[in-house]
């Protein structure tokens, strides 16, 4: 290959101009902002609700907006101690695998028409599909982080997590494979074109609930914050983590993880990037429509994001054997029936 | 309300705890205090003691009733002993400003008590008998917290 | 027989196999456990055996007593539970009072009473907070230490200082409140009152917080009578005693009030009858803020007595302790006891003669309660520990002395 100049400046043009180039940044970005974003409304929040203030001092013109980012640096430059006993390859593996399965499952999913990361069309449905295997493969990394740990309080928030896991992955799949048979597909992109008229979250409000719930479970956001329940396992899986391990798994992880489902929940639930009245052109020429319709979807998650944050100022932690009741018992049936309306929406014709 | 909840006192009292939690999100009620802007008044609270030198008559009583043992006599150049405090120990009950007979001792503004060195703690009765400069990079705001309408309130004060 | 596993945990097996036991060292460098360590004993998710562990804030508080003057002692014994500041030291001083025959003037009686139902106000709502904060509800946690933030300024008011206020004297009391205490604690009051019942709503009637509670640390009746349980722990399994109308120390004989008795015998029953109490100190302090007198001497008689003319004059305003401190104990020995927030405070206190105490007898309402907890552990969820934990009211440093 010969490498003249017009080559490369063609190159580097297609490459800037590439939708995945873009996509990737757009969520680097984005998902960076909407957590910020996210953690700031979480503390400020209940700072608000309780008497008190909240982060201010780190920034006080912006409200304490970089509290979080100084939190992130004090973690990252501090020591990471792996402790003796440890099983020590998992024991530091566990944390990137957990923000890279927590963060990769969103990167499946397309932002807009164009701007994806799987080009091929017919790839799309085992996107969606594999971007909730990956995300519920996150608690298995819990699981290996607590297993790993070699700690009486990590073993049992593992084995919390585990008991866990099982009671609100069939309700969350239910749910999902209801919202699925109701738009006849698994493309993200035509399930986006169906919700042009009514969201998915008002065609079947059940699932949508019990997707929610299963999904605050998932992300250990109360009231279930049962695995790293501060009052008798002192944060379980990860008591023995500090620094860096903590960034990319507690105190960062698990949110990348509630983005990734609030990003899900949004294209399926919320309607994603559709927009009355306004749709994007083909992807170079139309750029700045493309933006504004991320920043649609980015709006929809943040704002699901917001409420899961917000049960912290709410909400209690649910014991072990009710929140497995709740799990087993009320999302199961909830998600039951709502794939039943799904199912009579369809026969009925009704479903878009 | 000790019966097992029914299924729709369940959504009343969810429903209700969203309630109450919004009210406060919409309508806070803060009463934190900015402490290195802001400072509270509290009215007469129990500070930093001072020694009248020419009052004291030696007699020893504000170092036995001391229960931090925080008061040491020390040997003036008169021949009388005075009592210099260290503050490292003092835990600011003025048990020996209230047994001084001779009320010598008194008690000051001076509340917030913070020093650079363990040997500055220790007053001697040359440093006990004025009050310590005190520096503050900036004068902080006075602010009380008071009921407005049934809610605590921060209130600035006014300074006369 | 200790087996142990390559990874993860140290179990024990008991009998042949049947019986598989995980330990855990619940404490003392833990988020909820206090300064105190649990030994628990997990088989699957239950609890089998608790073992306490404590004495990790033992600071020889009954040793210490006995080496100093007894009017030291009052800042001292103070620190067994700073919370309940007033009532821990009202104990000491009823002791003292006894012994040296001091008589309390009625204004006295009732400032003290409304100090020591704040006492158990803030003892309450430090409690409160610390049980919700340990079953996950960190609004709860904020609010009552909020409302005790506001209590507390209260305190620095009348004696000039937050959290020690040293202000209950034998023969009365040291200071006399500002005109601006009475409104300001009416106000309080009624600030209290309206978000103890918002602090129910998303706390205790909260679905979730409900059933964190309910039916959990179940203790009878019958139990509670035999470990000798007291205060919330005791009132909380149907035991209707409180000192402050069985002993009538004080003014309460004058107050309408009624004591809180819950029949569940479960944390939401203990829990509730926090909440309950603090309603009714919230009405014997309106109550005693009508009837005290705003002028007179803060001590009685008998100590007026032996003040010069000067002090005597200043006593309605404050009190002078050089009197107090030239008195010493006779040889003979007296006993106080007063209802703390948590419980039955009582001292017994042996003069000899000198100004030092020869023995200082304490019992503290955590210690008392300890066993109680245990027995309430046993059997129950490990999430449920914290739960029960925090509806004792359990408090390390005033178990510990
Ligand atoms: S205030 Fe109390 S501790 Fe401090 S010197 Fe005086 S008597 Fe001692
Ligand atoms: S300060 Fe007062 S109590 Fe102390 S020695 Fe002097 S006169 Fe006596």
């Amino acid at each position: 290959m010969n490498a003249t100049p017009e080559a490369i400046a063609q190159l580097i043009q297609s490459a800037l101009l590439s939708p995945r180039v873009w996509f990737f940044a757009v969520m680097l970005v984005a998902s960076s902002a909407v957590l910020l974003l996210a953690v700031w409304f979480e503390r400020k929040a209940a700072a608000r609700v309780q008497m008190r203030v909240g982060p201010y001092h780190a920034s006080p013109r912006l409200g304490g907006l970089l509290q979080l980012v100084a939190d992130a640096l004090k973690f990252i430059i501090s020591e990471p101690i792996v402790h003796r006993g440890a099983f020590r390859i998992l024991f530091t593996w566990g944390p990137p695998i957990f923000i890279t399965l927590a963060f990769g499952a969103s990167l499946l999913l397309p932002l807009t028409p164009d701007l994806r990361l799987i080009r091929d069309p017919g790839l799309l449905p085992y996107g969606l599909v594999f971007s909730l295997a990956l995300l519920l493969l996150v608690s298995i990394s819990v699981v290996i982080i607590g297993w790993s740990a070699n700690n009486r309080f990590a073993y049992i928030g593992a084995a919390r997590e585990a008991l866990l896991v099982a009671a609100y992955e069939v309700p969350l799949l239910l749910s999902f494979l209801a919202m699925v048979i109701l738009y006849g597909t698994l493309n993200p992109l035509e399930i986006v074109a169906k919700q042009y008229a009514l969201v998915g979250a008002v065609m079947n409000p059940l699932a949508f609930l019990a997707f929610m719930t299963a999904v605050a479970m998932a992300t250990a956001r109360f009231p279930f914050e049962i695995a790293d329940y501060e009052g008798d396992v002192a944060t379980g899986p990860y008591s023995d983590y500090g620094g860096v391990f903590l960034v990319l798994s507690f105190a960062g992880g698990t949110y990348y993880a509630a983005f990734s489902y609030s990003f899900l929940a949004s294209l399926l639930f919320l309607g994603g990037w559709s927009l009355p009245g306004f749709s994007a052109g083909p992807w170079p020429q139309d750029m700045l429509g493309h933006l504004m319709l991320s920043a649609w979807v980015f709006v929809k998650v943040a704002a699901l994001m917001f409420f899961l944050v917000f049960l912290r100022a709410v909400m209690p932690v649910l014991r072990l054997d009710h929140a497995l009741a709740l799990g087993w018992r009320g999302l199961l049936v909830m998600s039951v029936l709502s794939l039943a309306w799904s199912v009579a929406l369809r026969l009925a014709g009704a479903a878009p | 309300m000790r019966a097992k909840m029914s299924a729709r006192s369940i959504i009343k009292f969810t429903v209700d705890a969203f309630k109450v939690v919004i009210r406060n999100f919409i309508k806070p009620e803060r009463i934190t205090i900015y402490y290195p802007y802001e400072r509270l008044e509290y009215g007469a609270v129990r500070g930093w003691i001072g020694l009248h030198v020419e009052k004291c008559t030696s007699c020893m009583m504000c170092a036995r009733v001391c229960p931090a043992n925080a008061i040491k006599m020390y040997l003036a150049p008169d021949g009388k002993r005075r009592p210099g405090i260290d503050y490292g120990r003092c835990i600011m009950c003025h048990f020996c400003i209230d047994t001084c007979p001779a009320d010598a001792l008194y008690s000051t503004e001076i509340k917030d008590l913070a020093f650079y060195s363990y040997d500055s703690m220790v007053f001697t009765p040359d440093r006990e008998k004025e009050p310590p400069r005190v520096e503050e990079l900036r004068k902080p705001v006075e602010v009380i917290v008071d009921y407005v309408r049934g809610t605590p309130r921060k209130l600035k004060v006014a300074r006369s | 027989m200790v087996r142990v596993e390559s990874y993860g945990l140290v179990l024990r097996e008991e009998g042949s196999g049947e019986r598989r036991v995980l330990e855990i060292f619940w404490g003392p460098q833990h988020p909820s456990s206090g300064h105190t360590r649990f030994i628990v004993e997990v088989e699957g998710d239950i609890v089998v055996n608790v073992t306490p562990d404590p004495g990790y804030v033992h600071r020889t508080m009954e040793k210490l007593g006995e080496t100093r003057h007894w009017i030291q002692n009052i800042p001292l014994f103070e620190r067994i539970s700073l919370p309940d500041a007033i009532n821990v030291t009202w104990a000491y001083v009823m002791a003292i009072e006894k012994l040296l025959g001091l008589d309390v003037p009625k204004r006295a009686q009732y400032l003290r009473v409304i100090m020591a139902e704040l006492s158990r106000i803030s003892t309450h709502l430090y409690d409160l907070g610390i049980h919700s904060i340990m079953i996950g509800s960190s609004t709860g946690y904020m609010w009552a230490f909020g409302l005790r933030e506001l209590l507390v300024h209260l305190w620095a008011m009348v004696t000039g200082s937050r959290t020690t206020p040293t202000w209950i004297l034998p023969g009365g009391a040291r200071t006399a409140p500002p005109d601006a205490f009475y409104t300001k604690t009416k106000e309080y009051l009624n600030y209290l009152e309206k978000k103890i019942d918002e602090f129910v709503t998303v706390v205790i009637k909260n679905p979730v917080g409900y059933y964190r509670l309910r039916d959990v640390g179940y203790l009878s009746r019958e139990d509670a009578a035999r470990y000798m349980a007291t205060g919330p722990g005791a009132r909380g399994s149907g035991i209707d005693w409180d000192a402050r109308r069985d002993y009538k120390y004080g003014a309460y004989g004058e107050f309408e009030w009624s004591v809180c008795v819950e029949d569940g015998g479960d944390s939401l029953a203990r829990t509730l009858v926090r909440i309950c109490e603090i309603k009714q100190s919230a009405r014997i302090i309106r109550q005693a803020l009508e009837k005290v007198p705003r002028d007179g001497p803060l001590v009685g008689d008998a100590l007026l007595g032996k003040m010069p003319p000067k002090l005597r004059e200043m006593a309605s305003r404050r009190v002078k302790l050089t009197a107090l401190f030239l008195m010493r104990l006779p040889p003979a020995e007296a006993v106080g006891v007063t209802e703390g927030g948590r419980g039955r405070f009582l001292f017994h206190v042996l003069g000899d003669g000198t100004e030092r105490p020869h023995r200082v007898r304490i019992t503290t309402p955590s210690w008392q309660n300890l066993r109680a907890m245990i027995k309430a552990f046993i059997g129950s969820r490990l999430m449920d520990l914290p739960a029960i934990y925090g509806s004792f009211g359990y408090f390390p440093p005033e178990q510990d002395r």
